[in-house]
């Protein structure tokens, strides 16, 4: 480590330093990881492909995949945000400053989509000509599941 | 880890060990000290003197509508002569109005009680009273207030163009502010609306962060955060509320933009305008107002809080009393901060928005009124048996809360989704904001104006002056604010051009007229006031001591004019909170004061 | 680790240090990133408001199912997945290039950053080419009776639901020459008709075109939602934007890398905050790729 910096800036208390053989091991395995969830990310995207393939397309299946996919990308998220961008490796003041104000995204996005599907279900109530051109009419092709009108 | 070298603030840098320890001593040229300056006490200036001018044309702006609303149909010939085929025959016309109250609503909104307010008041306040030499970064904080300036320039650009400002209201809804060809106001006007509007956005975000990583991370030593004066949090909040939700607003601006110039369809949906059928479907207008009022709301916010910070410093300093309650009154900030984004869409209750998550939101609102409370309290109770020194900045600091109660309440009302219904739009909700945010908020600013104007140059404006600005500026804003809760419980909708041509609303003619009148007299009574300003700062009263308020926080521990760099020595260490005021038989002990041994606790 | 002691001794907040034991700059950076989280999910979440309030939304594997000089052949997510292993790797030389400048390597910084541009530039040129074949794209689609060519835009998606059969028989007899030419390309009856010019094809009448084209094998659409090309080209073009000027920021560091300022400075703390601009905008790639390719 004769190269380490040794300058410690005016506001931080101590310096982080990882030893290079652990530190390579670290990466080569989030890279690996990283490309094993992407790798399941698409396996899972070709059976939703499969199953709209088919005659029945079971709704909660595909449902259930994508649910799947989304927990996967958060993993990935976890890891990109954690390894790369070092903030495992922070004190947990910073891991907290930065994660608590990400909370926020849950009311923002369920607000959001509650009042988007609700928009749905109004117009399919009350605006027959949307309800007819735009309602899937048969299985095959789409995903989005029937919804029940007037249902809120 | 034995070879790091630790080095300690207290010196200039925040950047490494060989930074230069005397910024405020080399020579500077007019145009590095004065206009592109680096020092958060010149940029904040800078801000407040673009607020002031902001404030007078927005001011202007609404007495022109006041005259349509009071005195409709009346011809006023001078009109015609300042604004041509706008008021023709003298006559203010629709599209002239409707420009009026969009631009009078944008300028004070952003360009006064944000950029003017907190702009002006985290430059100044951040670095003095945390114990900084300056902003975490100065250059940031110099481009912050230049893409202010260039915002500026936009927005007032676009008061020229030939089809004149943005029309659709300050909140620009589409489909209107989407479709040129729906109104004049949504041409051109409404492009450079936008553009300004993202400029502004980057401007308060490099400030945004300025703030919040100065207060984090420069604080002086034992600056605890619990040590920090109540202004501190409150700027902290703002501006963690501004760099969470004004990027917000950007997105759903540039989806506005490209609904307006590409052709998208992201908020129009089977529109037929003059007959034409556009080929827009599938975009939701409900989808701009969740976007905006996301931003929306915690504006408010960011508008309001700046204000309570320095009212309660403010007080505590000018009553000689401990602020009461200092944790209840951070912790009611925080709850405040983070409810701010909880709330939006109870601007939306009318919109066909899903009556169950209106339910919701309605519950998260009426929340608002717990921290807001305890607040007011604590106010109350900081004054009660206070030995209160009634300077100017105390006046305008017991009418911020005064405000605040009175249009606190009337929020009440409106965050029932059920009430809301027959006051949504009408003047009730005119009257609730104007009172319990911008006039109240105009009134903090005016107690920091007052209050610190010493400490940022170094001259004390004309008290006389401005105990005629205070008396008159209160007794105007309930003249003004108060009647239009009749009009709009009886009704009466926000925005109409001419409401004679209602038979019910025909008794509230004179009513309209007095509000007129009295709006052009606490006006002219502002302009006092940016008298009072500007020839103060050049003839005004001198300063003779570092501490002419007595106060405990560390901006008065500088000297009268600082420098850049704010303290010729070391930077004083923090041994206590800010609010030590009549303790153990002292009037004041200063922040920097060690606790001595046989000190009472507080 | 010594440092671990030290932890639990600091007063973080007292004042005179940062409670978080990291320089402003990249705490201002960070706060900066989650600004600008909120503005993407901003996008996202309009994108998933907007789905939601419809009935019907464009199966992503039928969309992007088109891979650089294969031609027609369905491979869905194909190429995506290549786009989102370059962001990747370029991800990890970014690392590698941080960790290079902690140990004040300079040769090592350049060429991992150089890597990194490299790898920035190709998601870019997928990207381009993406957009290009989705813009030139040639799709039929039924509206309003007659048969249509359009390409995925702005205001025009050709991904709508499947046309009824007959419908579109009855569609073919009243488009345009032109299309029907076009369509004579997409699926003609005889592998020759293929071969023949668009300008050969618009010489014959009109009945004789309809006898060429496949009917029995062809597929026609509706329009599909509009609000689909917005959010597509607005999000991945934001996204886009982001990638660009990430390249532009290595471009600068890669430059002061090579002059020496940061070795002057005495440390690579600025390398330290372009890397996390970088692995930020993969980041948001990990939800673009969700919410546009996967879900």
């Amino acid at each position: 480590m004769e190269h380490q910096q040794n300058v410690l800036l005016s506001e931080m208390t101590f310096q982080h330093h990882t030893e290079d053989a652990e530190f390579k091991r670290r990466v080569r395995k989030t890279t690996i990881l990283l490309s094993v969830i992407t790798v399941i990310e698409l396996g899972i995207g070709l059976t939703i492909y499969t199953i709209h393939k088919g005659a029945h397309p079971n709704a909660y299946l595909v449902l259930a995949f994508k649910g799947m996919v989304c927990i996967l990308t958060l993993a990935k998220a976890y890891y990109i945000v954690s390894v790369f961008m070092h903030l495992g490796d922070e004190i947990r003041n910073m891991i907290m400053t930065i994660v608590v104000p990400l909370m926020l995204f849950i009311w923002f996005i369920a607000a959001f989509i509650i009042d988007g599907n609700s928009y749905k279900n109004l117009r399919n109530e009350f605006d027959p000509h949307f309800k007819e051109s735009t309602m899937p009419k048969k299985h095959g092709e789409e995903h989005t599941p029937a919804p029940e009108p007037g249902k809120q | 880890m034995s070879d790091t070298i630790h080095i300690h603030p207290g010196q200039v840098g925040h950047e490494v060990a060989h930074d230069d320890h005397h910024h405020g001593h080399h020579e500077q040229s007019f145009v590095t000290k004065y206009i592109f300056s680096q020092d958060h006490k010149t940029i904040g200036k800078q801000f407040l003197v673009t607020g002031i001018i902001w404030a007078i044309v927005g001011g202007l702006f609404s007495v022109l509508f006041r005259l349509q609303l009071g005195f409709p149909g009346q011809t006023f010939p001078i009109l015609e002569t300042v604004f041509g085929k706008w008021a023709e025959g003298g006559v203010i016309k629709a599209e002239f109005y409707y420009a009026l109250i969009t631009m009078h609503g944008t300028v004070l909104v952003f360009f006064v009680l944000t950029a003017g307010l907190s702009g002006t008041f985290a430059n100044l306040l951040i670095p003095l009273q945390v114990g900084a030499r300056d902003m975490a970064s100065p250059f940031l904080n110099m481009l912050s207030y230049w893409f202010f300036f260039l915002a500026s320039i936009v927005m007032i650009s676009s008061l020229f163009l030939h089809t004149g400002p943005a029309a659709g209201g300050w909140t620009v809804y589409p489909p209107l502010s989407a479709l040129g060809q729906a109104s004049i106001g949504s041409r051109l006007g409404m492009d450079f609306w936008i553009v300004s509007m993202a400029l502004f956005v980057v401007s308060a975000l490099l400030g945004g962060l300025n703030y919040i990583a100065t207060i984090l991370n420069m604080r002086t030593k034992g600056m605890s955060m619990t040590r920090l004066p109540l202004t501190i949090w409150a700027l902290f909040f703002t501006a963690v509320l501004g760099v969470l939700s004004f990027p917000v607003l950007f997105s759903g601006l540039i989806l506005l933009l490209f609904d307006r110039n590409l052709g998208t369809s992201f908020y129009l949906s089977d529109i037929v305008v003059n007959g034409e059928i556009l080929n827009n479907e599938g975009g939701s207008a409900i989808l701009f107002q969740h976007l905006f009022w996301f931003l929306g709301h915690p504006e408010v916010y960011i508008i309001l809080l700046p204000a309570m910070g320095m009212v309660s410093e403010i007080l505590s300093v000018n009553s000689r009393k401990p602020i009461f309650g200092y944790m209840a009154m951070l912790g009611s900030l925080f709850a405040i901060a983070i409810l701010a984004f909880l709330v939006w869409a109870h601007h939306m209750f009318v919109t066909g928005l899903n009556p169950f998550l209106g339910s919701i939101f309605v519950l998260l609102t009426l929340l608002i009124a717990v921290p807001s409370a305890i607040k007011v309290f604590n106010w109350l109770t900081t004054l009660w048996r206070g030995n209160i020194r009634l300077t100017p900045a105390t006046l305008f600091a017991i009418g911020f809360v005064s405000l605040f109660i009175s249009g606190g309440l009337t929020g009440i009302f409106l965050g029932n989704s059920t009430i809301d219904i027959h006051l949504h739009d009408t003047m009730f909700v005119v009257a609730h904001f104007h009172i319990v945010m911008g006039v109240a908020s105009m009134f903090g600013m005016f107690a920091g104006i007052y209050h610190w104007f010493p400490k940022m140059f170094g001259r004390y404006l004309n008290s006389t002056l401005g105990y005629i600005h205070f008396w008159v500026t209160i007794v105007g804003a309930y003249l003004i604010f108060w009647p239009m809760h009749y009009e709009g419980l009886a009704g009466m909708p926000r925005r109409y051009l001419d409401k004679s041509s209602w038979a019910s609303f025909s008794q509230f003619g004179d009513l309209d007229k007095m509000i007129t009148i009295v709006s052009i007299i606490v006006f002219a009574v502002q302009l006092m006031f940016v008298f009072n300003f500007f020839y103060s700062i050049f003839k005004g009263r001198k300063v003779t001591s570092t501490n002419p308020w007595g106060a405990n926080t560390l901006e008065w521990t500088t000297p009268i004019n600082p420098g850049h760099g704010n303290w010729e020595g070391e930077i004083p260490e923090v041994h206590r909170w800010a609010y030590d005021y009549g303790k153990d038989g002292r009037e004041f002990i200063p922040q920097t004061e060690p606790v001595g041994a046989n000190e009472s606790k507080h | 680790m010594a440092t671990t002691a030290t932890t639990h001794q600091t007063k973080w907040w007292s004042g005179g240090k940062s409670p978080f034991n990291v320089e402003y700059g990249k705490l201002m950076m960070w706060y900066f990133l989650m600004s600008d989280a909120f503005t993407f999910g901003a996008f996202l979440i309009s994108y998933g408001s907007i789905r939601f309030s419809q009935n019907f939304w464009p199966d992503p594997n039928v969309v992007f199912n088109a891979f650089p000089g294969l031609g027609h052949k369905p491979l869905p997510l194909a190429f995506v997945s290549i786009m989102t292993f370059i962001l990747i790797i370029s991800s990890v030389t970014m690392v590698l290039a941080v960790h290079a400048g902690h140990n004040g390597n300079r040769k090592a910084v350049m060429k991992w950053i150089a890597w990194t541009i490299v790898g920035g530039l190709a998601f870019l040129s997928c990207q381009a080419w993406e957009w290009h074949h989705l813009i030139t794209g040639e799709h039929a689609v039924l509206a309003d009776g007659k048969i249509e060519i359009i390409g995925q835009t702005m205001t025009g998606n050709p991904w709508g639901q499947l046309a009824d059969h007959n419908a579109m028989l009855t569609a073919l007899n009243n488009s345009s020459n032109d299309v029907l030419a076009t369509l004579v390309h997409e699926s003609p009856l005889k592998p020759e008709f293929h071969d023949m010019t668009h300008k050969q094809l618009l010489g014959i009448p009109k009945d004789q075109l309809l006898g060429m084209i496949n009917t029995a094998e062809m597929h026609v659409r509706s329009k599909g939602p509009i609000a689909f090309g917005g959010y597509f080209f607005g999000i991945t073009g934001f996204h886009g934007f982001h990638v660009f000027s990430g390249v532009i920021i290595n471009l600068v560091m890669l430059i002061m890398t090579y002059k020496g300022v940061f070795d002057r400075k005495g440390h690579y703390l600025m390398i330290e905050k372009a890397g996390l601009y970088w692995h930020f905008v993969d980041l948001v790639w990990v939800f673009v790729f969700l919410c546009f390719y996967l879900i």
